[in-house]
């Protein structure tokens, strides 16, 4: 099966158990990890003070139950056959996330740090970031007509600037700033 | 009775104006647009259309926004019928039996028949939130914290019992929409919550966000590797549009049925469209005479479901804007739409906004009756534009969400937010987890540790304020019976066969 992105490696195949449905149990697992991690990020809060409710305790309960809850999926997937894992599709996940992230960090340019490089993203302004986002999401098809795609983003591109900048007013830089 | 019909009047006279028609007008096209086209629903577009309502009239931003809500189910049952794609999660029942009588040469029917009871039970439902809107105000404003709290509770619980597929997964996805909930600032300290030190984190997860990611992008990320399924369009013009009186006859009783049936599930929380399509088709295959003609072009199996589903869009908007409480996904971004414009939802819309009230309500009329002229003669056009190929749609659907998410705060980390729910929302789907109850406990969260909060506070402390209050003990003990007879296997299977196609 391809790649399992949130399975522990604790679920590996060392049992001598078969795992009769992976996809409940991986799923379970995930759920767990999201509630123990939410118990870490949260861990500093206050909890119960006398009758009143702190900040932390609302997030525990749930976090707790989702624990409760996460692991008689897990268990359940265990014991119980279920549907194999489903391959996971990598290109079309990727070129669509890859279009939307670079549309966040083009549209009004972006500064971070990179193991101590200091990394700049210029602004391009809606028009660039909006043909960008076009083109790379395009690739994350089954079928890639170039010249159609091409015609059809620069018509997307003009449709969005109206309708936003113009229409609307919303405040869009249209152009790169360096 | 006088004070119902006076404030219809008033409704009317407010719906009734140029500008509030064209933004009902507005309303339809869009959701009959977003009804038709494949891998595009009703949340992800109101979510995107949200910042374009900024700065309209408050009145017309609403008013459209029902529209396309009720728009969306006329016009997915138009590609249900003729092509066999239901274009929205609320017309999948209308395939089984539309689509077999558009083979049969009866697609004018068919259409004419999806038209008229959508027409119908939106007539109904009109008036009923205008009739149950006052009294249920009423009620409301006996509510406390605890009472809230436990309607909440009952809501999230008929959202499991609702959703598709296992009962504990669903239970599972509420319980991780509350989590995700909690991030950001404390309501009662301001102590940030789980934030990791982001600033942007502070505000919480935005809930746009959060519908945009798991409805629009994961929605896509799943279409893109599902194959270019063959579309079987219904050539050739469409004639006779008008029904003959025997399938009049024969669906009249389904549509009177699945108006009430859909009406009932658009009130109680967690209801709504989708669940009242299936439930009314269910329904009918179960006291028809001959339950085999299902599935092979019987006009009650579009008769009902179609009826119901708009029925219950409409009622949907009774315990918002009476209760103040979402019952499902588009209803919360409706509470956006409000908040944007500083409206809390609740009971006091109805007196303090009463022209916001009884407009919108009364351009549900207007709206539905638009919907009727749209749909059938133009049904050639909506046709056409299923010809529009996915390769080219679907890069236009990412970039428009970006930019409207982007647009709402002027925040580009929300954009980002957004790519890491879509994510989240694909690896969902493949592991066979619902996300509808995630997002409906995600809005209601901070609603719920808010009335808990408060009613823990009052009571100092003793939980057994919750069941000793009477109208909170009863939706507790609804809400526990509830649970425990889905969790009982038996009813499980049963409630299987009968979601077993439920895609929202």
């Amino acid at each position: 099966m391809a790649e399992e992105a949130k399975s522990s490696p604790a679920g590996g195949g060392n049992f001598s158990l078969r795992i009769r449905g992976p996809r409940d149990f991986y799923g379970g697992l995930a759920l767990i990890a999201l509630a123990v991690f939410a118990l870490w990020a949260g861990s500093d809060l206050a909890g119960m003070r006398g009758f009143s409710f702190g900040p932390g305790t609302t997030p525990r309960l749930f976090a707790w139950l989702l624990i409760a809850v996460g692991a008689a999926i897990s268990i359940s997937g265990l014991f119980v056959d279920g549907p194999p894992l489903e391959s996971y599709a990598l290109r079309g996940p990727a070129f669509v996330v890859c279009a939307i992230v670079v549309f966040a960090v083009t549209i009004r340019g972006f500064h971070f740090t990179f193991f101590g490089f200091p990394v700049k993203i210029p602004e391009l302004g809606l028009i660039a970031a909006t043909f960008l986002a076009y083109m790379i999401s395009v690739m994350g098809g089954r079928e890639i007509r170039w010249k159609e795609s091409l015609i059809a983003g620069v018509a997307m591109t003009a449709f969005c600037v109206v309708l936003f900048r113009y229409l609307l007013q919303l405040p869009f830089p249209l152009w790169p700033a360096f | 009775m006088s004070d119902l019909l006076s404030n219809l009047w008033l409704g009317f006279s407010i719906a009734g104006h140029p500008i509030n028609l064209g933004f009902c007008l507005l309303g339809a096209l869009v959701g009959t647009l977003v009804g038709v086209l494949p891998g595009i629903g009703t949340v992800a577009t109101i979510a995107m259309l949200l910042p374009i309502t900024f700065g309209l009239d408050p009145v017309g931003a609403l008013i459209m926004l029902a529209g396309i809500y009720y728009g969306a189910q006329y016009g997915g049952s138009t590609t249900s019928i003729l092509v066999n794609i239901p274009g929205e999660a609320t017309s999948v029942v209308t395939c089984l039996d539309g689509h077999e009588m558009a083979k049969q040469g009866r697609a004018g029917a068919a259409l004419a028949i999806a038209a008229i009871g959508s027409f119908f039970a939106g007539c109904v439902a009109t008036v009923l939130v205008a009739a149950l809107g006052q009294p249920l105000t009423k009620v409301a404003l006996e509510f406390g914290p605890a009472e809230y709290f436990a309607l909440m509770l009952l809501g999230l619980i008929f959202a499991v019992v609702l959703a598709k597929g296992s009962v504990v997964k669903s239970i599972a996805m509420v319980l991780a929409g509350l989590l995700l909930s909690t991030v950001g600032s404390d309501l009662d300290t301001g102590a940030g919550r789980m934030t990791l030190g982001m600033p942007e984190l502070l505000d919480g997860i935005g809930f746009t966000n959060v519908a945009m990611g798991l409805f629009g992008f994961a929605e896509i990320i799943r279409n893109l590797e599902a194959s270019g399924s063959g579309r079987d369009v219904i050539e050739g013009k469409i004639k006779g549009l008008m029904p003959t009186r025997q399938d009049l006859k024969d669906a009249s009783w389904p549509i009177a049925r699945g108006t009430f049936l859909g009406s009932l599930l658009g009130i109680l929380p967690g209801g709504g469209a989708v669940v009242a399509s299936f439930a009314s088709y269910t329904l009918e295959k179960r006291i028809a005479k001959n339950p085999k003609r299902f599935g092979r072009g019987a006009i009650e199996g579009v008769a009902g479901p179609e009826s119901a589903n708009n029925a219950a869009a409409q009622t949907s908007f009774i315990p918002l804007l009476t209760l103040g409480i979402p019952p499902n996904a588009v209803m919360a971004l409706m509470v956006g739409a409000m908040t944007i414009h500083g409206i809390v939802p609740g009971p006091q819309v109805m007196t303090k906004q009463p022209d916001l009230f009884w407009g919108m309500i009364a351009s549900m009329w207007f709206g539905n009756l638009m919907l009727v002229i749209i749909n059938l003669p133009m049904v050639g056009v909506w046709v056409r534009l299923l010809r529009v190929p996915y390769r080219i749609l679907f890069p236009s659907i990412i970039v428009f969400c970006c930019i409207g998410i982007y647009s709402i705060d002027n925040s580009p980390s929300d954009v980002m937010i957004a790519a890491i729910f879509g994510v989240l929302g694909y690896l969902l789907v493949k592991h066979d987890f619902e996300p509808a109850p995630l997002v409906l406990a995600f809005v209601l969260g901070p609603l719920m540790e808010d009335n808990l909060r408060r009613a823990m506070l009052i009571a100092r402390g003793d939980t057994s304020v919750f069941i000793t209050r009477p109208i909170s003990g009863v939706l507790i003990f609804i809400s526990v019976t509830l649970l425990v007879l889905a969790l009982l296997p038996m009813i499980r299977k049963r409630r299987d066969e009968v979601f077993v196609e439920s895609e929202n």
